[in-house]
Parts: structure tokens; sequence; C-alpha cells
């Protein structure tokens, strides 16, 4: 009834593989543009922006990164976090050597740090498959982490191995820094995180990322087809690697303000592995909406109790907490394993349908 | 059934989502008081408590006072797991009523402590954080008393070398310490101190991994043979790094503690083995204080506490605990006199810290005697810099080993300036407090 | 000139010129070694029936080592504690198979490996719930390990080897040959490795999956106790402990994911070659601290020669 497609004829290839072939997907993502560039940062106060709505940006991102490689070319990654790391550090080393750059700039470079970091660790996946891979790029991931401790160039050699975002202004507005307000931080990084959005909506439905999903699907038949591996992989690993390193300097720069190495360790890695999966391989939605179900659910569960009015030792809300991300994690899995991008599907489906269905 | 289950789902998570909900409002004659804890995660061993003394006292002030001079104070703990991102998620959460910060770890309290600035919260940090604290010219808004790492990691020199630090030329000093901010932190004092007293300096890190399989760092002492090891340890990396050295065979009288490596609950896995360990110390562990009567009658005994075995009261970590809170509560009670009124609140809170005076007088008073040093707090000195002690391990509890050891004041002045300054170079513009004379 | 050197010759002359501590490094790093071979066991044999790469083998130590503690604590003599952790962790793995995996047959790797770090996520809140958080001492003496050393003088030094260190050794072998024979010896043995050959044809001869599955999350949930028990006696109980589990990772890339002689083999070489690396080139060159990254690195150049691992099958791919 509301989302009725009949009536909607399409008469040439070129509308066929419109983006939205469907009016109302068109009007729903005008609706949820609507409310993430508007009403959203109208509304929001400090904690939501600072506990959910940036965090789920970034967090998105990243795991669109990640999406790219282990969704659209198969290659299974452990090491984002790491990657993130490499971002993060590349944009402070840019920011502290060149202080007149801009941050949108810098944030863009380091992207390319990242990228070449992830093809020098991706060129194993030639010859290392599947969980072999999975656990070389673990070697990127501990390797990096203890790289960022021990290279004290990359934190200007200050006595906490940490570092710290300074106080960046851009075309007069603070953007970065203690004193940066979280408004004007919100929309530079849905800025950011829209831009990466429309590119990889691009990229993984072009040639590449056709090229990809034959990797994805079987490598040796794509090779077979005449698919060159190595340039596929590569460019998998490029891309996601950038995508990656960009949400990591965003990390630091417009959300933490500060990290230490460990900030980086295998726990962000299996982060944002989870939203990936939950939100579901293989597609660019399914990162948002796991991002909201793995950054939100926390935060909601801490402030639940205390709403209802019952009183529960903090020790004992973070193990339920624990536990209930891990059945949760389960509970996706064995309902849905393609993840939440797919319950929309099915919604969408049953919507078309209603109040009809067979 | 499956596709009904999926609908269910996905209506709980979009109800989830879209559920955005606040703290609830608070009784307005209260002070809240939250604190950033951490009793699970892989530190939860040291954690707990630290907690549990802190709270306690709390609740023991309110119990037996009516909270400090008739308003209640409201204990919220906000649990991190030790994780930065938790602990910046708490920050927010609370720092809407919050009259202080009270971070926990090095890592929070780097990502806090150019909030604070803006939000006008102070931090307590009381023992751990970041040594340049002290200077309140520069960091207005955090305090680190009763004494900084910089502090101990003097008191240790002082304590091997008798208090005169050119006998130790010569010597090699190894530094066992966790390879993380907080283990990195007393480095550039023991360089600084190596370089001027010639003394030899190592520094043996150990990774977050590897708190548990330190066998390659202790080889590497076997092989280096300092005479003196310290250790700035935290959390499982204590007791891992006490078994190796009973197996190692290294002295048991050479090998010191940070205060932090002083658990008893680590210790109590070595037992015997672990007679003569030593631990630098700012708290002593009174068994027979005043105030650990009360709070066994007013907290321990009705049932309040979350202390799992009774016998922990008398162990060093929850005793610090309580000084802890005790250190909160005189900058509370500091700030209410000075400025007339029962309700403090953030602003008026940093006043108090600022101005702590913790005498002897002050300290009988609380019922607290023998188990701190006195110390008083300024604008120029937000640490306080008091003394502290050797404790001992007998082989069933810590006892004190020494008089009251007291830092290499001028030494540690000049790199808290000189570090201080960097930390607001690298930071500007960082407000500085100018009417402060240092 | 002074680079290579300190990379190509002093390390040896160091070894050379101290046999006796360097003797002290390969004894400490074939104990980790071990270790680290009986965690991988545990991914092995999982992996071997099942294709399921079980991330949750870490906490499962942790678990096992929290509960038999536990039990003590409670007042349970220790030789009784054993069998009931072994009952607890029987348990367990009916449970996993029951709620966790039945549902999720035939789903592609990635799914149950992320269903396996699901588990993992539980336990560690379930545990910290019901032991809590502090670190707990395990009941080495109870359980009759010695706990004193031997002390030899080779070459005029001074070797250290610890009687508790060595029980683990030999428990460990011990162990090993016990699960090789059950494995190539017993009905339950042949049905496991029928499953691991292929999935279906062992299905149409009648074996039962379920019972299987249950049968081998049993035994890697023996194992986990056996490895708890023995890292505990070094360490102490805590939840720290868990970050063990990805030592076993290196391991697994080396020695191959279907081979339990590759695991054993792995584990040794691994823990004897990161001990010698950050001893004698990472402490003096790197800043130290290399165990975390070496044996990765390490793995993942081994792999590049041999992708599928030292023992593992031969990967063959068709179209």
């Amino acid at each position: 009834m509301f989302y009725r497609i009949s009536g909607q004829f399409k008469t040439d290839y070129r509308s066929d593989h419109a983006l939205f072939r469907v009016r109302q997907d068109a009007v729903l993502m005008g609706i949820i543009l609507l409310f993430a560039w508007v009403i959203f940062p109208f509304t929001a106060n400090e904690f939501v922006f600072q506990a959910l709505l940036i965090p789920v940006l970034i967090y998105s991102l990243a795991a669109l990164g990640l999406n790219i490689l282990t969704g659209y070319a198969g290659q299974l990654s452990l090491g984002t976090g790491a990657f993130m790391g490499v971002g993060a550090y590349a944009c402070y080393k840019l920011v502290t050597i060149f202080p007149e750059m801009n941050l949108l700039v810098a944030i863009g470079l380091s992207g390319f740090f990242a990228a070449a970091v992830g093809v020098a660790f991706g060129l194993p996946s030639l010859r290392i498959k599947g969980f072999y891979l999975a656990i070389a790029t673990l070697a990127a991931q501990f390797f990096l982490v203890w790289l960022f401790e021990k290279w004290a160039w990359l934190y200007n050699y200050n006595a906490s191995g940490a570092i710290q975002v300074p106080t960046i202004d851009m075309f007069g507005i603070r953007v970065a820094g203690p004193t940066a307000s979280s408004f004007v931080q919100y929309y530079f990084v849905l800025f950011v995180v829209t831009i990466m959005t429309i590119f990889a909506i691009n990229i993984t439905r072009g040639h590449i990322g056709r090229t990809w999903k034959a990797v994805r699907d079987m490598d040796i038949a794509a090779e077979l087809v005449g698919i060159n591996l190595l340039r596929s992989k590569l460019i998998a690993f490029a891309v996601s690697s950038y995508i990656v390193g960009v949400s990591g300097a965003l990390f630091v720069f417009l959300w933490r303000g500060a990290a230490e190495p460990n900030l980086f360790d295998i726990p962000l890695s299996f982060r944002v592995l989870f939203i990936a999966i939950i939100g579901g391989l293989g597609s660019i939605l399914g990162n948002y909406l796991g991002a909201i179900l793995i950054v939100a659910l926390p935060v909601i569960l801490n402030i639940l109790p205390e709403m209802v009015g019952l009183e529960i030792n903090a020790a004992v809300v973070e193990h339920l907490n624990i536990m209930i991300i891990g059945a949760l994690i389960i509970a996706v899995l064995i309902i849905e394993p393609h993840g939440l991008a797919r319950f929309w599907a099915i919604i969408r489906e049953k919507l078309i349908m209603w109040p009809f269905p067979h | 059934m499956k596709t009904y289950l999926k609908t269910a789902m996905l209506g709980a998570a979009l109800g989830l989502g879209t559920m955005v909900a606040m703290p609830a409002a608070n009784a307005e004659d209260t002070i809240y008081a939250p604190n950033l804890s951490y009793r699970t995660g892989p530190f939860a061993a040291t954690g707990i408590p630290l907690m549990n003394g802190q709270r306690d006292y709390i609740m023991m002030l309110n119990e037996r006072d009516g909270g400090i001079n008739g308003v209640k104070i409201e204990y919220d703990e906000c649990e991190t797991g030790y994780s930065t991102e938790k602990g910046v998620e708490c920050y927010e959460k609370t720092k809407s009523k919050a009259v202080v910060t009270q971070p926990w770890s090095t890592g929070i309290t780097l990502q806090v402590l150019p909030k604070t600035n803006v939000d006008k919260i102070p931090i307590l940090a009381p023992g751990y954080g970041f040594s340049p604290m002290a200077n309140g010219k520069v960091f207005q808004w955090a305090f680190n008393p009763p004494a900084s790492y910089w502090d101990g990691a003097s008191m240790m020199l002082n304590y091997v070398s008798d208090g005169d630090l050119d006998t130790l030329k010569g010597k090699k000093i190894a530094l066992l310490h966790l390879d993380h901010p907080f283990g990195k932190e007393p480095i550039p004092l023991f360089e600084a101190m190596a370089d001027k007293h010639g003394f030899e300096f190592l520094p043996i890190p150990v990774g977050l991994k590897e708190m548990q399989n330190q066998s390659a760092q202790w080889l590497q002492i076997r092989r280096e043979k300092p005479d003196y090891v310290l250790m700035w340890g935290w959390g499982a990396m204590n007791a891992g790094a006490i078994t190796e050295a009973v197996k190692t065979r290294y002295p048991m009288d050479q090998f010191i503690g940070i205060w932090w490596s002083g658990h008893d609950g680590d210790l109590k896995t070595v037992g015997d083995k672990g007679k003569g360990y030593k631990s630098i110390s700012w708290s002593v562990p009174v068994a027979d204080a005043p105030v650990m009567a009360d709070i066994k009658k007013y907290v321990v005994d009705p049932g309040n506490s979350l202390m799992e075995d009774p016998a922990d009261i008398n162990s060093v970590f929850y005793q610090r605990g309580i000084l802890i809170s005790m250190i909160l509560a005189e900058g509370i009670r500091g700030a209410q006199e000075h400025f007339d009124t029962k309700n403090v609140n953030a602003e008026q809170l940093r006043w108090g810290l600022e101005n702590l005076k913790i005498d002897d007088d002050r300290i009988a008073e609380l019922g607290m005697t023998g188990m701190i040093a006195p110390f008083s707090t300024s604008c120029a000195d937000h640490t306080g810099h008091a003394g502290g002690w050797i404790l001992e391990w007998d082989g069933s509890k810590f006892a004190p080993a020494s008089d009251k050891l007291t830092a290499d004041a001028d030494a540690i002045a000049v790199l808290e300036e000189v570090k201080a300054m960097e930390y607001a170079e690298a930071n500007k513009p960082w407000p500085i407090n100018e009417e402060c004379n240092m | 000139m002074e680079f290579l050197n300190n990379v190509f010759v002093a390390p040896f002359q160091d070894m050379a010129a101290a046999p006796d501590f360097f003797m002290q490094v390969v004894w400490e790093g074939l104990v980790s070694g071990v270790l680290y071979a009986l965690i991988a066991l545990g991914f092995v044999l999982i992996y071997k029936s099942s294709r399921i790469f079980n991330f949750a083998q870490g906490i499962m130590v942790v678990f096992a080592a929290l509960t038999l503690v536990g039990l003590h604590e409670m007042g349970v003599p220790a030789l009784l504690a054993v069998p009931l952790t072994l009952g607890v962790m029987f348990l367990l793995a009916v449970a996993i198979e029951r709620v966790v995996l039945r549902p999720l047959v035939n789903q592609p790797d990635i799914i149950l490996f992320m269903a396996t770090i699901g588990i993992t996520l539980f336990l560690i809140g379930f545990g910290e719930m019901i032991f809590g958080g502090e670190n707990k001492v395990m009941i080495t003496e109870q359980l009759g390990i010695p706990t004193g050393s031997f002390e030899f003088e080779p070459f005029g030094g001074f070797l250290l080897i610890e009687q508790k260190d060595l029980t683990a050794v030999v428990g460990a072998g011990v162990l090993v040959l016990v699960l090789l024979l059950f494995l190539n010896r017993s009905k339950m043995g042949r049905a496991i490795r029928a499953l691991g050959d292929d999935h279906q044809a062992a299905l149409s001869v009648g074996i039962s999956l379920s019972t299987i599955w249950v049968l081998v999350w049993f035994i890697a949930g023996i194992i986990a106790l056996a490895t708890g028990i023995v890292w505990g006696a070094r360490a102490g109980v805590s939840f720290a402990l868990e970050v063990i589990a990805y030592k076993a990772l290196p391991v697994l890339m080396l020695g191959g994911l279907e081979s339990v002689t590759g695991a054993i083999v792995g584990g040794l070489a691994i823990g004897v070659l990161e001990k010698l690396f950050e001893i004698y080139w990472g402490q003096p060159l790197l800043g130290g601290n290399t165990e975390t990254w070496f044996a990765f690195v390490f793995a993942l150049i081994v792999l590049l020669f041999r992708p599928q691992g030292l023992f593992g099958e031969k990967i063959i791919e068709r179209v």
C-alpha cells in the first residue's frame, strides 16, 4: 500500500540500473538524510552526540571499509583496528608537521598511508586464503600496535606515549580539540561519511565491484574468466584500508581527542567485525544498522536499570552487558546469518506485498 | 515461526535504537560524586578492593554524620572495565551533574584532561594519572594528591641508596614496567636521575598480552643482573612478576614495586616465597585506626559493604580506597566552609581540592593516624608531595618496613615544569592560570 | 657494518658465551611452547571435525581453571573437584552444541567463527559474574603437582627447572599420546576423523553429528582444563589469561589447521623461537616486547612458502 511499486515502469536499461529503482526507496532515503542532516543535530544534546551519533557514524565508516574487503572481495581481515591506527597516527603526524594544513585534507591524505600499509599486508592474500589469511592479518594487527608503542617519532616523543589532538580551526571554525563543539564535529564526520558512502556505493556497483564479487565467490574461477586476481585483491585491500584509515583519523581527531596505542588493539578490530557481520556482509546499509545496534546497545543497557529505578551494582550491569552482547551476536547469526540488512530486505518485501500477501 | 522471530527482533532493535534515554534527575540535596570504576576486565583484581574502600568510606560518612556538613554524598559507580572508550562514555554521562571525575586509568585521564578545562570539572586522580599534573598553573582542573609517580620513583631511589643518591654510581637499576602510558610514566624521572647520579637505567617493558607470561623479561633480568628491580605493574602483571622473581631466584629485598604493585591479593598467590618483597606506598593499613572501627560498625557489620571477605578490611588497597575518598571528602568540606554553602558545585570543589590542608591534627581528627602522611595542596602544587613508606610482605600481609621517606622535591619540580609546559605547548591554545604564583 | 654485526654475529656470540643461560632460554621457550601446543590442539580438534574455527578455546581455558579453583574454594576436595569440573565442561559442550551449533549447521565458516566469538563474550560475562574478577591461586599442591625445582650446573653455570613445568611437559605429552590413541584406535576417534574428512559421507554411514560434536567440544574442554591447570600454576588464574588464545593462532598457521602433529611441532617451534628472538634480538635491538608479534610474522613468512602450513592438508582447488 505505502510501498506500492506497480505502475512504476522502466522503459530502458538505464532506469533498470538506477540506484533507486523504486520511488519509495528514494523518498525513504531522503527522510533518513533529513534526519541525519537536520533533525538529529538540532535536537541532540552533548551526551547523545558523544555517546551515540558521532560514534555510530565513525564505526559505520570503519565497518564499511572492512565490508568492502570481507563482504565484497571475500578476504577475511582481523586487523581493522591497526589500520585505523595507521590512519590516526598518519593524521597526527601530518597535522603536527604541517599545522597549517586543512584538517579535511589531512584526514583525506592519512587514508593513503593506511592504504599503503594495507596493500603491503594484503600481498600475502594471493597465496594464503581463508582462516590462514585471517590469522595473517593478525600479524599486521599485533605488529602495528607494537610499532605505535615503540616508534617514538610517531607520537612526537612525548612522555606518555599517547597522542593528543591539538586544537585545529578550519575556515575560522574550531573542528578538533577539546574546545570544539560536538555540533560542528558531528557535521564534519557526517560530511566525510556521506562522501565515503557515495564513493563506496559507486565503486561496489561498478566494474571493480563486480570483479570483487567474482573473486569472493570463487577466485580460481574468476581468474579463469580473465580477472587479474592480484590487481583485484590489492585494489580491495587499498580501498578498504583507505576507508578504514580515514575512519581511524576521524575516530581520534573528531571523537576521542587522545589515543594510546592499545586503543587500536584487537578488541577494536573485533568490534568493527561484529558491526560488519551483524549488519550484513556485502551490504552498505548493513554497516549503519550494525553500528547502531553495537554502539547504542551498551549505552542503553547501562542507562536502562537506572531509568526503571533498579539499583544494580555497576559491575553486574557490565557483566550482564557483555553476556547480552555475546548472546545477541549468536541470536542474530542463528536467526538471520545475513545480518540486519537482510531484515530490512524482508520487511521491504513484505511492505510491497501488504496488505495482500500470497 | 522464523519470520515472526525476525520481525520481533527487528522491532526490538528499532525500539532500542530510537530510545534515547537520559540519566534520571537527582534529588537536589545531595552531592553527586561518580567514580569510573573497574570491577571487571583484566585489571579487576586491583580495582575491586580500591572501589570497595572508596564506596565504604562515603557510605560510612553518610551513615555516621549524615554526609558532609549535613549533605549526603551520592556515590555512583560507572563501570569502565579499564577501557578508555567506556571511560569517556561514563564521563559524558555523568558530567552534567558531577562535581568530580575520578578517571582511574591513565588512558582515560589523558582523554578527559583537555575536556575538563571546558566542562569545568576537577579530575581527582590520587596517586595516579600524569605526574606533571602537580603544576596547577597548567593543569588547573587536575589533582593527583598525595603523591605522583615521580614522587614514588624518587622515594624508591632514596630508599635503595639510603638517602645518598651518589652511592648508586655505577649500579644498574631496572624498571620492569607495563608497556602502556601508566608504565612509561616514571621513565623521564629515572632518566634524569640516572644522568645526574651516574647509575645505569634499564627499562624492561611488559606487553599487555604478556602480563602473565613474563619469562622473557625475567630472563633478561637474569642476564643483565641489575642491582635493583623497580616495578610499575598493574593488575595481573604483579602476580606474574613476583612468581617469576621467585623462580629466577632474584633477591626479593632488591625488588620494589610502586604502590599499585603492593596488593595483598597478588602476593597471596606466592605466599611465603614472596617474603621480603617491598612496595613503596603513600598509605599504610592500620588495623586499629578509629576510622576503621567506624567503617566496620556502620558499613561492614550491617552487611552494606561489597567486600566478599571481611578480613580484607585490613588490606592495603581497601584502606587506600578509604583514603582516596577521604581526600575527596576533605575537598568538599573545605569548599563548603570557604564558600559557605552546603551544595558545592564542581568549580567550588576545585577550590577545595586546591586548598587541602591535611596536617597531623586533621589526620588524627579523621581517625587516620599513621595511615597517610600529612600534606597540603596549593595552586602551584596540585600533588602535595606527601611522603610514603616502604611496605614489606611478611608472607601473609604487608607491614611498614621503613621510616617515612620523602621525594627529591627539587629534581621533580624542574621536570614537572618542563613537561607541563611541553604539554601546554603541544596542545595550544591551552588555558594557563596566570593568577597562580609558582 | 656494526648493524650487520649486531644482527648476525653478536647474538650468536652471546649464546656461545653463556651456554647455561642459552639452555635456560630454550627450556623456558619449550615450556611456553607446550602450552601453546595444548591450546592449539583444542582448536585443531574442533576444526578437524566440524570446520569451526573455535575462538572460544581461550576463554574455555579460563573458565575451566576458574571452575576448578571455585569448586575448591567452596570446600570440595581437590581430587573430587577435577571430575566435577570435567562434568561442568561436559555440560558446557552439550549446551554449546544444542544452543549454538545445531541451528548453525551448514552456515559459512565465518558465521560459525563469529558465533564462537559470541560464546567467548558470553562466557567472559558469565564467568566474571560467578567467580569475580580477582586473581586466584591455582590449587597446585592440592592436586599433587610437585612445586620444587631441580638445579643443574652445566658449564659451570646455572640452570633451573621447575618441577611443575616438568610435570606440565610430561602431562601434556601423556595427554597427547592418549588423544592420538583415542583418535586412531577407538571407534569414536575414527568417527571424528571420518567426519573431518567428509561430512556427508560420514553422516550417510550413520555417524551422529551431534554426538560427535558434543564429544569433540568435551575433549576440547578437557584440554582446556589441562592448559588451565598448567598455566594457572605458573601465573595464577584470572581473566587476563584469556589472551593466551591469541598465542595459539600463529601455531595453527604454522602447523596447519587440521594437523595434531602440526599443533605440537608448531607450538614447540614457536615457543622456543620467539623466546630466542626476544632475548637475543628483540631486547637488545628493538626495545623488547617482540613476543606479541614475532610468532605471527614468522608464521606469515613460512606460510608464503607453504600456504597450508607445515603439516596442513594440501589445498586442492577445483572450479
